[in-house]
């Protein structure tokens, strides 16, 4: 068989790998994704609003929002103080520390939730002490949210430290020696030189962070209208045999997810060049 | 002339290895000194302890009369010029050598206009005027290196430390930017203190040399001195090497091509 | 540097939780939680419209009633975790107990301090077949025959689970005259042909309706006739044995919690409303079984057919005994169910 790039494998073996990818993800992605909105849209545009307009469907998005406007922030910072820490420090724990980053990745999100109710529930460590205080934290927003930035909190640290890693420590040194100060150069040097990367985390974590079930459906406790949020409110609708509705909530979170993706493709293709300088050394 | 940095007595480690070992070493005003010694020998890090960028286990750094101590990294006013440059690679050349200027604290800063007079004065001193707009990933590495010089000279140091300021470069362009350096360094006056591993470059260079090996000082003198009388069979030796172990391909490469 | 970046993540942590403090704590005028069991939905939905207007006109005070809904024993876990449920409405007086032992929210005795054991309305489990019941299903013995699959919960996790494993046990008790191996291969031959366990009795209807699984599901009365008027009364039938369970679902005002919400007087009204007429008509009407019979619509009453039902208290010896005798670690249902699979 004639050879036609330098990689050599022949064009069958490439059309072929093409061709299953594609297969596999039409079947996968694109198949499940379109499915969503025709049963969202099944009984006709009038119903598809109807359902989103449901007063407890609104809370749960308002709550979701919250959520990711709370945990989203909250993991940017503690993602870029751990990749801060991890890449421009030597001290000791630090491998413990890069190991506790990627703990979220490694537990089951379930176990994640039930680590809060050990914690804060009312038979849990602090149950006695928080109740005594008049604090909610399971079973309420709080709770919501603290499960919600456990299971997301790898997403920013994970984008940045490679990079932080490979662009070393020179540019700090260089802007120290020049006469900023800390805040100065990590405004200046350090976030311009990451700003796409921590985008990207960001995007990635508010993904996640809306869309997660397992970690939250353990400390929600369920309330409808006040402590479920979207993924949880499709289950209940699901479960009434709500069908089109449970569908049409599936589609804000699924149009949720396409926007990011297509914020993350934008961003991919405004900014190629500066990706790829700030990626050269 | 006066004496513009005395280091008395460095020592600095590593985890339990000693890198610096009982250092001391005078730096006249408006001198060009090199510290020069095979790679390991501590001259980087001698070169980073002035600059405040490491800190010494023991002994001190004074500008003049005055304990580095007592200063913070800012209030040292060091040029640093780094190895690979470290130029901030998201900024245009302007912004790059106005850096220091716009990071000083408001009471101190001068106007906006000041800061693009006096980046222009700059560029024409490297040479570079026309190229203000570019990123530096758009320059040759001689460009680079005399931005990052500019750069450093922004902040009107009390002195100015090289790392290796040819280093990245091949051997034609270390030629004609050593040249240049030495002119530069005329005109300007700035005490300036490169670390090299070429002797050719710090005997051609530099008023005085520092020999460095295994973390002590072993000889500081002028070139002639010290190529008319090493002190001990370490110098010698280091003296009779033409290419030692350290010499980047670059340099090696275009020898290749004269014919034996 | 880095003392500047630790008071910024202070900062906005502090926010953060004010954030979700205002949240929380943003609620109407009076709020009860009733933490429920999973079926219960439709039928809280509209009692609570009912009492909410109701109190609104004998008292001028607002009050709104949030539900939570699950898996009766997993309800009373969270309400044990802390979950702050003014009143629990659950599938099984056995979970309230939990609650009262475990937690000492409420006390032992809690039964008593309502009619009727505390329970408003009760339900008992039929089955739901395919239109033209093509497997012939007329009885429970029909469920053990070879080839029938049946969709039943796991009673690990469902309250309706338990009830379905009595009424199967009631029925093989009383056919073979109280002998316990037979009754025992019967409930072995049973769940032999269930594919799967599903973990409440929500699920397994979708299964079952939704996903087209099974020849047969085990249910709920209530949700059986909400089945039909959900799918159709074109596609299911409901099939019921010769005899069955009396369901009792039991409520109860969880004591420590309405102290610390100071919703003692609503939670003990919203309870005592389900025991007046107009409660007991909208659960009839959603084909649950009043303990008032006269104050539901005769239409209502006349799809609920009177028929042999068993008595946890009478037959069984009450909960804590038939929970330590058949569901417990390793009691009968993991006997039984372990030699099958």
């Amino acid at each position: 068989m004639p050879r036609t790039d330098p990689i050599g494998e022949s064009r069958l073996i490439q059309w072929v790998l093409i061709g299953i990818s594609l297969t596999f993800l039409a079947f996968i992605v694109f198949l499940p994704l379109t499915l969503v909105f025709v049963e969202a849209l099944r009984k006709g545009f009038g119903v598809y609003l109807a359902a989103l307009k449901d007063a407890e469907t609104w809370a749960a998005l308002r709550l979701t929002l919250t959520v990711a406007a709370i945990s989203v922030p909250l993991n940017a910072l503690f993602g870029i103080c751990a990749a801060w820490s991890v890449t421009k420090h030597n001290f000791a724990g630090k491998n413990l520390l890069l190991s506790l980053i990627d703990l979220p990745f490694s537990v089951s999100p379930v176990i994640s939730g039930l680590i809060y109710v050990l914690l804060f529930g009312a038979q849990g460590w602090f149950g006695p002490w928080l109740r005594s205080h008049h604090v909610e934290i399971i079973f309420a927003v709080p709770g919501i949210v603290l499960a919600t930035t456990f299971v997301t909190f790898p997403f920013v640290a994970r984008e940045l430290i490679p990079l932080m890693q490979a662009q070393g420590t020179e540019e700090e040194e260089a802007s120290l020696s020049l006469g900023a100060s800390g805040l100065h150069t990590f405004w200046h040097v350090t976030l311009p030189n990451i700003k796409w990367a921590l985008l990207y985390g960001v995007l990635l974590c508010n993904a996640r962070a809306m869309g997660e079930f397992g970690a939250v459906s353990v400390v929600s406790g369920h309330v409808r209208g006040l402590t479920n949020t979207l993924p949880l409110q499709i289950e209940i609708l699901y479960n009434e045999y709500n069908f089109t509705a449970a569908f049409a909530v599936a589609t804000l979170l699924a149009s949720l997810a396409l926007v990011t993706l297509v914020l993350k493709t934008i961003l991919e293709w405004r900014y190629a060049d500066q990706l790829a300088a700030s990626h050269k050394h | 002339m006066s004496v513009a940095v005395h280091i008395r007595n460095i020592e600095k480690r590593f985890r339990e290895q000693s890198v610096l070992h009982n250092i001391s070493l005078t730096v006249e005003g408006g001198e060009l000194l090199a510290l020069l010694g095979p790679s390991g020998s501590g001259k980087t890090t001698l070169l980073r302890t002035i600059a405040g960028l490491e800190f010494q286990d023991g002994g001190d750094v004074f500008f003049g009369d005055i304990n580095a101590r007592q200063l913070t990294l800012r209030e040292r006013r060091i040029g640093f010029v780094f190895q690979h440059y470290a130029l901030f690679r998201h900024m245009t050349v302007e912004d790059n050598i106005a850096f220091g200027l716009r990071a000083r604290p408001r009471s101190q800063r001068p106007s906006e206009h000041d800061i693009r007079s006096r980046v222009f004065e700059l560029l024409q001193l490297v040479q570079l005027d026309g190229l203000e707009k570019r990123y530096p990933a758009q320059l040759s590495g001689g460009q680079r290196q005399r931005v990052a010089l500019a750069r450093a000279l922004g902040i009107e140091p009390r002195v100015l430390l090289l790392d290796e300021p040819f280093g990245a470069l091949d051997a034609k362009i270390r030629k004609d930017l050593r040249q240049w350096l030495r002119e530069l360094h005329q005109r300007t006056g700035h005490t300036t203190v490169f670390v090299t591993h070429d002797q050719e470059e710090a005997f051609e260079l530099a008023d005085r040399v520092a020999i460095l090996n295994g973390g002590r000082i072993e000889q500081v003198g002028t070139p002639t001195q010290i190529r008319q009388r090493p002190e001990n069979t370490f110098v010698a030796d280091f003296l009779g090497q033409t290419a030692t172990e350290a010499t980047p391909i670059a340099q090696i490469l275009p020898m290749k091509r004269k014919p034996q | 540097m880095r003392f500047t970046t630790l008071k910024t993540a202070g900062t906005v942590a502090a926010l953060a939780l004010t954030l979700a403090a205002t949240v929380s704590f943003a609620k109407a005028d009076t709020q009860l939680l009733n933490v429920s069991y999973d079926p219960t939905r439709e039928l809280y939905k509209a009692i609570n419209e009912a009492f909410a207007a109701d109190w609104k006109t004998k008292t001028g005070e607002v009050v709104t009633i949030n539900q939570s809904h699950g898996g009766s024993g997993k309800q009373a876990r969270a309400v044990i975790d802390g979950l702050k449920a003014d009143v629990v409405t659950l599938a099984l007086a056995g979970d309230i107990d939990t609650i009262a032992s475990k937690a000492k929210l409420l006390p032992q005795d809690w039964a008593k301090r309502l009619p009727n054991n505390s329970t408003p309305f009760s339900s008992t489990i039929v089955f739901l077949v395919k239109k033209g019941n093509p497997k012939g299903i007329k009885d429970w013995g029909d469920l053990a025959t070879e080839g029938t699959q049946v969709i039943t919960p796991n009673p690990k996790t469902s309250g309706g689970a338990r009830w379905n494993f009595l009424g199967a046990w009631a029925w093989a008790n009383k056919s073979f005259g109280g002998d316990e191996a037979k009754t025992k291969s019967y409930i072995a031959a049973l769940y032999k042909n269930v594919p799967v366990l599903d973990t409440g009795a929500r699920g397994s209807t979708t299964t079952f309706a939704q996903r087209g699984i099974g020849d047969v599901l085990i249910s709920w009365e209530s949700n059986a006739w909400l089945a039909l008027d959900e799918f159709g009364a074109d596609k299911f039938e409901i099939v019921y044995p010769s005899i069955s369970i009396n369901a009792e679902t039991p409520v109860a005002v969880i004591d420590v919690n309405v102290k610390a919400n100071n919703t003692e007087k609503q939670a003990k009204a919203y309870l005592d409303y389900l025991f007046t007429a107009p409660a007991q008509k909208i659960a009839a009407h959603l084909h649950y079984r009043p303990s008032d019979p006269a104050a539901a619509d005769p239409a209502d009453l006349a799809k609920l057919p009177k028929f042999d039902l068993v008595s946890i208290d009478k037959d069984f010896g009450g909960w804590s005994k038939a929970q330590q005798k058949f569901f417990a670690e390793g009691a009968i249902f993991d006997q039984l169910y372990k030699a099958t699979n």
